[in-house]
């Protein structure tokens, strides 16, 4: 250790060479010259500031710290920006305020701590790696004079390891050079084997230090019934009741509360009146009993399907495996007979979207332009961005969807498609209201009357293409021909 | 108000004639003077007042330690933040100890790139002033992340359990780095420049106990001219890369509140904006301090009134630069006819958080302003009282930022005022008791002045007074 | 001063002397063909208007930027006390001492703003209101209107010529008379006028560049033109003691430790430059305000996203890169390199700031903006010439001279 031990009549120590003590820098700079011109080269100046002009004065080499530090920076700057790819580009991708996976503005910030943190530390490890410290152990602190090197002494000392080393002659030189005192150093000879207490002291702290460790890990292997140790409890434990615990708050003591009498629960009020649903439903009993059976299996999700039912295996195996293709079989058929509600299979409502329902074909409300130009705004508002302002099918979303090239985008239905044509606007309605396919049901965001208008638009979405001059009302006929002059 | 002093040791040395340089360090010092009077400090028995410091500091902290653990097992809900104002006093004490650390890096490193040489009387107990505002600092986001025990999610490591990673585009991570590597970068600067002074202490130690702690600590040192000058490159390499370090950390800072999209937060400024004000309060902090240290330990000769008016002109300098930074905040947000902007900004000044602005504005920046007179930049009396009002209004300046613009959402319907709770105020007054802990036992064991830099700069200076002398007597002494 | 050194070393060299002439006469013959070029090339008489206006507003700022710097760096000096840079100090006086000058080469654009509305340069210069195309700039013209502007850019051009006539009028008085108290008035005054220098540097920079894009605004924009002043200032100190020193001139005033410093400088300017301009798009980059990204999307598109990232290359990396190490920062052709280097990339910055607006990029307008780029500098160089002919290139009166002869770097 640094421990100083007085030289009490050493037993012949070791020489480590000499030191020459001088009171300021320059009378050491220039002992240090002459020692230099002397030819010595195993020498060292030892001063309580650094003293500039030494390293020529001795012949000292510059350090190669600063490269070691460049390729420590660079090191860092590619480890942060490696690890911040790596984690957020690759490994673990998810968007965060619509940034790029690989954000490279946002990486700088990191990338540059990074570089200084490995230079700064490869600077400062590097810097005493080189000089060979910590060095607890020195032979020059067995000098008693050698202490007022930190204060305000300056020393010079010529290693006995020298190849030119000769005990006179270098007490000679350094005398020459006007020390304030010359005395010669010798190799510590203290034990060098740590005490075996401090060993012992050592072996328990590490022993001790695996307790932690042994206990974390048991309780992450072990299989215990007991439950965990709740350093912290977390969430773990809340005031809070599950489902089929019991309660001392109500008198029969269970948590889960029966519904109030004479109220109704949120989403399940069911209006019978057509003008909310789009079919009537007390004309539902006429239809085939299979199709009953299949309307309260929608309703029972784990009702079986009746495959007696299906003439069309390739419509019911669709309608359970991919609801969007399913509405397309479904869908012909009432094209083909239009009111009239037919013994078709049909998938479950909520899957296919186009069950076989009692459709009414005369709209439940009255008619009247102002109806229709609400159904304008409201198409356009909702139903644009995907089926395009004239109903063709391509709107924004959809063009999106084709420049992206994803493969599995399914085109928009076009209103002015035979099928749809022909279907009852009691459908159309339904189709509004409950969505299908892709498409979502607009029930929650339009008012029945919102929907039934833009029925009424659709219907007029369709007329438009296939309208002759007599449709046109009289007075108006004339701003027609009128156009048709213009082009 | 006058510079006069009837301390003996109190030499002005703040008057220099072109050409010629006035004394760093005042009284006919030697290299020994100079070891005998920092060692003091440590080697005497502490005054009265350091007990007293000591003991009502150190319960403070224990008060600080107690909450912290309260909190743990409470939940944050004990401070006040609450809808809307979700980041107050923990965010704002955050910053606040945060822009304290920026002077004791700015002295150590950007002062020593500057060769103002004036910094090794002063930098050593900036540089351990930085380290303790910083662990300071980073209590509180420690703190504030709701399950403290959990905070080392904060890192990068390869989890296992969950098989996630942090967000690299968030500021807040940044932050964790920002902080994280200014924090240790500063700890082994500050202790690679205390190594060669421990060894002058190891050297003096007069038990077996003191020469043993401060023989380890010292690692060896020997003042071998080798060492010596592997030592200064990677001193000044070091110095090199906090400058650039130091910079970053209040610009990640600033990053948080700046890369958001909350009007009188988003604003290019922030950056520089954000830095000026960091070192603005740190040397304000650092006069603070120093100003009692130096009368306690009888420093006067070392710690002259040179270097405290200095540090005033950097605070007056800054203080400026962050009323600069005010107005032209003010200016764009009329400018840009941003409506939100300009609200943001007309709220702060005559909102419901009027007083805090006020304050804000007072303190930093016409509160600074009394530093263009002499006489109030060389009176110890004086610059405490100026530095402190400059913290309280560097604090201020925090809360303003943060709470106002949270408190004023897009929609009025979210609106709120923030109310502090008692533990709010406890805590932040508890960081100043584990700071003021961590400082006086810095000055009872470690030394507080930069023993051998000092001596190198008496070297320079010597050299530098004989050329003057010569040049002086006619001589044709030319480099 | 010592007396080995005859006054003549601190002359410009012979050849020198005549030469403004010279620069004046090919900086209006090139500013000429610049405009040619723009009125010829463009697809049409406005566009070729807007394309001119633009690049002479872009040189300008180039040529003036050296100003602007010198005279931070002369204010500076005198603040910090600072003892070495006493003997290179004169350089940056009489570049400071260009402004006056420089500053009537704004006139065009002020006669232009003044008296001839349009959109050519300025989006909000209309005699009415209306006619503004954006209504958020129509909202701004209680500022940004032709009389204020004038008035402030005659003022702010103004107390820049008075700082610098002053500072340079009492250093070359201490040239005769070596009087101390010249230096401690220049002390005095240097803490006010360093705060005067950052609001009026702050209102050039928004009111000049920035109001190009009227709706568009940065509060940190006023530090990038002063970053970026310092940058080329820096870049041209070190290039002009160079040549000079190769025609034999100030042999021991300027040594070694003094380029060692002057490329400390440009470096530390590198990164301040980057570090700013960094800060001012990253904040809008993550913001993703559309009114705040136009300013850099008319900056990524349309071929100027080659200028744009390129600046990262050549602005921040190569002389990051080139300066890092203290051989090359003491290596005078290594630093004459990076330093030339430094002069054409901080105009390409200047592009940068102003160009965009002006249109889509193409060769054509580059060829007419580097013509006029040229000539712009052409004419200050004459301006510095005529500055420097009657004045000895160090301040021999400076009581700190022999702090500067006689200072050595530390190990950095």
């Amino acid at each position: 250790m640094s421990e100083k031990k007085p030289q009490a009549a050493p037993a012949k120590p070791k020489s480590f060479g000499w030191i020459a003590e001088y009171v300021d820098e320059h009378s050491l700079l220039a002992a240090s010259r002459k020692v230099r011109d002397s030819g010595y080269t195993k020498t060292d100046a030892y001063t309580p500031f650094p003293v500039h002009g030494i390293d020529e004065a001795l012949g000292i080499k510059p350090t190669i710290l600063p490269f070691i530090v460049l390729g420590a920076g660079f090191t860092g700057l590619f480890t942060a920006l490696i690890l911040q790819y790596w984690t957020n580009a690759y490994d673990y991708k998810y968007i965060i305020s619509g940034k790029p996976f690989a954000s490279w503005p946002a990486n700088i910030p990191v990338a540059f701590e990074l570089t200084i943190l490995f230079s700064a530390f490869t600077t400062f490890l590097g810097m005493w790696a080189l000089n060979g410290l910590p060095k607890l152990s020195n032979p020059l602190f067995n000098s008693e004079r050698f202490d007022r090197v930190t204060n305000d002494r300056f020393f010079l000392h010529v290693d006995s390891r020298d190849k030119y080393f000769n005990r006179e002659s270098v007490k000679d030189l350094l005398a020459g050079t006007k020390p304030e005192s010359l005395e010669e150093v010798v190799e510590d000879s203290s034990p060098t084997a740590l005490p075996s207490v401090i060993w012992l002291g050592l072996g328990f702290l590490f022993c001790a230090s695996l307790v932690p460790v042994a206990v974390v890990l048991n309780m992450r292997a072990g299989n215990d019934e007991n439950p965990r140790w709740h350093v912290f409890f977390d969430m773990d434990f809340q005031p809070k009741k599950k489902a089929q615990q019991t309660t001392t708050i109500f008198a029969d003591a269970r948590i889960a509360r029966p519904q109030v009498p004479g109220t109704v629960a949120r989403g399940s009020l069911v209006n019978e009146d057509p003008f909310y649903l789009g079919f009537d439903p007390t004309k539902q009993a006429s239809l085939n009993a299979a199709n009953n059976i299949r309307l309260v299996s929608a309703a029972d999700d784990k009702a079986e399907k009746p495959a007696d039912t299906a003439p069309d295996t390739a419509s019911e195996k669709s309608a359970t495996t991919d609801p969007v293709k399913a509405d397309e079989p479904a869908k012909e058929t009432p094209a083909a007979n239009p009111p009239a509600p037919t013994p078709t299979p049909a998938a479950t409502p909520a899957a296919a979207g186009g069950p076989n329902l009692p459709w009414i074909t005369e709209f439940p409300l009255e008619v009247d332009a102002s109806l229709i130009a609400l159904g304008k705004t409201k198409f356009e508002i909702y139903c644009s961005v995907c089926h395009g302002y004239a109903g063709d099918g391509d709107g924004l979303v959809h063009r999106r969807a084709e420049q992206l090239q994803q493969g599995y985008w399914l085109p928009p239905t076009s209103v002015h498609d035979p099928r749809i044509q022909a279907q009852p606007i009691g459908n159309i309605f339904y189709t509004i209201s409950n969505g299908k396919g892709k498409m979502a049901g607009y029930g929650t965001v339009l008012s029945p009357k919102e929907r039934w208008a833009i029925v009424s638009y659709v219907r007029a979405l369709q007329r438009s293409r296939n309208a002759n001059i007599e449709d046109v009302p009289v007075e108006m006929r004339a701003k027609i021909e009128e156009a048709k002059k213009a082009e | 108000m006058a510079s006069i002093s009837i301390n003996p040791r109190e030499i002005d040395n703040t008057v220099e004639l072109p050409g010629q340089r006035a004394p760093l360090i005042t009284g006919k010092q030697t290299f020994n003077s100079v070891t005998e009077m920092v060692c003091a400090v440590a080697e005497k028995p502490q005054p009265m007042l350091w007990y007293i410091l000591f003991g009502f500091s150190s319960l403070t902290a224990l008060m600080f330690v107690s909450l912290i653990g309260y909190l743990i097992l409470t939940g944050v809900g004990i401070w006040g933040n609450m809808s809307p104002v979700f980041w107050a006093w923990p965010i704002v004490n955050f910053v606040f100890w945060v822009g304290i650390g920026h002077a004791g890096t700015l002295i150590s490193a950007i002062l020593f790139l500057f060769r103002q040489n004036w910094r090794t009387s002063i930098n050593r107990a900036a540089e351990a002033m930085t380290i303790f505002a910083v662990i300071c600092a980073g209590i509180y986001p420690g703190i504030h992340v709701g399950r403290a025990w959990l905070a080392f999610w904060l890192l990068p490591y390869p989890s296992l359990n969950l098989w996630m990673w942090p967000q690299f585009r968030s500021p807040l991570l940044w932050d964790v780095f920002a902080v994280g590597t200014y924090a240790s970068t500063s700890l082994v600067f500050w202790y690679m420049g205390m190594v060669p002074d421990i060894a002058t202490y190891r050297d003096r130690s007069k038990t077996p106990l003191r020469r043993f702690i401060y023989g380890i600590l010292s690692l060896g040192w020997t003042g071998s001219s080798r060492h010596w000058l592997r030592y200064e490159k990677a001193y000044t390499i070091l110095a090199a890369l906090c400058a650039p370090l130091v910079l970053s950390v209040h610009t990640v800072v600033s990053f948080d509140f700046a890369v958001s999209q909350l009007p009188g937060w988003h604003t290019t400024i922030f950056p520089p904006y954000f830095v000026a004000g960091a070192i603005f309060s740190g040397f304000a902090m650092v006069v603070t301090l120093l100003v009692p240290v130096r009368a306690i330990y009888k420093l006067e000769n070392l710690i002259t009134l040179r270097h405290l008016e200095n540090m005033n002109k950097i605070i007056l300098a800054t203080g400026s630069l962050v009323g600069l930074a005010y107005a032209t905040e003010f200016f764009i947000a009329w400018y840009s006819k941003n409506q939100y902007e300009g609200f943001t900004f007309m709220n702060r000044a005559f909102g419901p958080y009027w007083w805090a602005y006020w304050i804000m504005v007072s303190c930093n920046v016409i509160s600074p302003q009394l530093f263009w007179f002499k006489s109030l930049r060389v009176s110890p009396i004086w610059m405490v009282v100026i530095c402190i009002f400059v913290n309280i209004g560097m604090w201020f300046e925090r809360f303003v930022i943060t709470v106002t613009s949270l408190s004023r959402d897009f929609l009025p319907s979210s609106w709120g005022y923030f109310n502090p709770t008692m533990y709010d105020g406890l805590m932040f007054f508890g960081s100043f008791g584990v700071f003021m802990t961590l400082f006086l036992l810095f000055c009872r064991f470690l030394p507080i002045i930069a023993i051998s830099e000092i001596k190198g700069i008496m070297s320079i200076e010597a050299h530098r007074e004989a050329h003057d002398k010569a040049r002086a007597s006619g001589g044709s002494h030319h480099h | 001063m010592t007396t080995t050194n005859s006054s003549d070393n601190l002359k410009l060299p012979e050849a020198w002397a005549g030469k403004y002439l010279l620069c004046f006469t090919l900086g209006v013959v090139l500013i000429a063909a610049s405009g040619l070029v723009f009125f010829v090339g463009a697809p049409s008489k406005s566009d070729g208007l807007r394309f001119g206006m633009h690049s002479y507003l872009a040189n300008f700022i180039y040529a003036i930027s050296f100003g602007i710097g010198a005279m931070f760096f002369v204010l500076v000096s005198f603040l910090t006390r600072a003892g070495w840079s006493a003997s290179i100090r004169r350089l940056a006086e009489l570049i400071s001492m260009t402004i006056p000058w420089v500053a009537c080469l704004f006139a065009p654009i002020l006669l232009v703003v003044a008296f001839s509305k349009g959109s050519a340069l300025y989006e909000w210069n209309f005699a009415n209101v209306e006619d503004i195309k954006e209504s958020i700039v129509q909202a701004k013209v209680g500022y940004l209107n032709g009389p204020f502007f004038v008035t402030r850019a005659v003022i702010c051009l103004g107390i820049w010529s008075l700082i610098v006539a002053y500072y340079y009028r009492l250093s070359r008085k201490q040239d005769e008379t070596g009087d101390v108290g010249l230096t401690l008035d220049r002390q005095k005054w240097s803490a006010v006028l360093m705060m005067i220098f950052a609001l009026t540097v702050s209102m050039a920079a928004f009111d000049w560049i920035m109001s190009i894009d009227a709706d568009w605004f940065s509060t940190i924009f006023g530090v990038y033109l002063f970053s970026a002043s310092m940058f080329g200032f820096f870049a041209l100190m070190i290039v002009s003691f160079m040549l000079l020193q190769r025609n034999g001139k100030l042999k021991d005033e300027v040594n070694i430790e003094h380029y060692h410093d002057m490329g400390k400088f440009l470096f530390g300017f590198t990164m301040f430059w980057s570090y700013i301009a960094f800060s001012q798009f990253l904040l809008y980059w993550y913001g993703n305000i559309p009114e705040e990204t136009a300013w850099f999307r008319v900056r990524i598109n349309d071929g100027w996203q080659y200028l744009s990232y390129g600046l990262i290359i050549v602005h921040f990396a190569i002389p990051f890169l080139g300066l890092l190490s203290r051989h090359v920062r003491r290596h005078r052709t290594g630093l004459f390199f990076f330093a030339c280097w430094a002069l054409v990339v901080h105009w390409l910055d200047m592009t940068f700031l102003v160009m965009p607006n002006a249109g889509p990029f193409s060769m054509g307008m580059m060829f007419g903006h580097l013509l006029g780029g040229i000539g712009m500098f052409s004419l200050f160089i004459g301006f510095l010439l005529l500055r420097a002919s009657d004045a000895p290139l160090v301040a021999t009166g400076d009581p700190r001279l022999h702090e500067a002869l006689s200072y050595a770097n530390p190990l950095l």
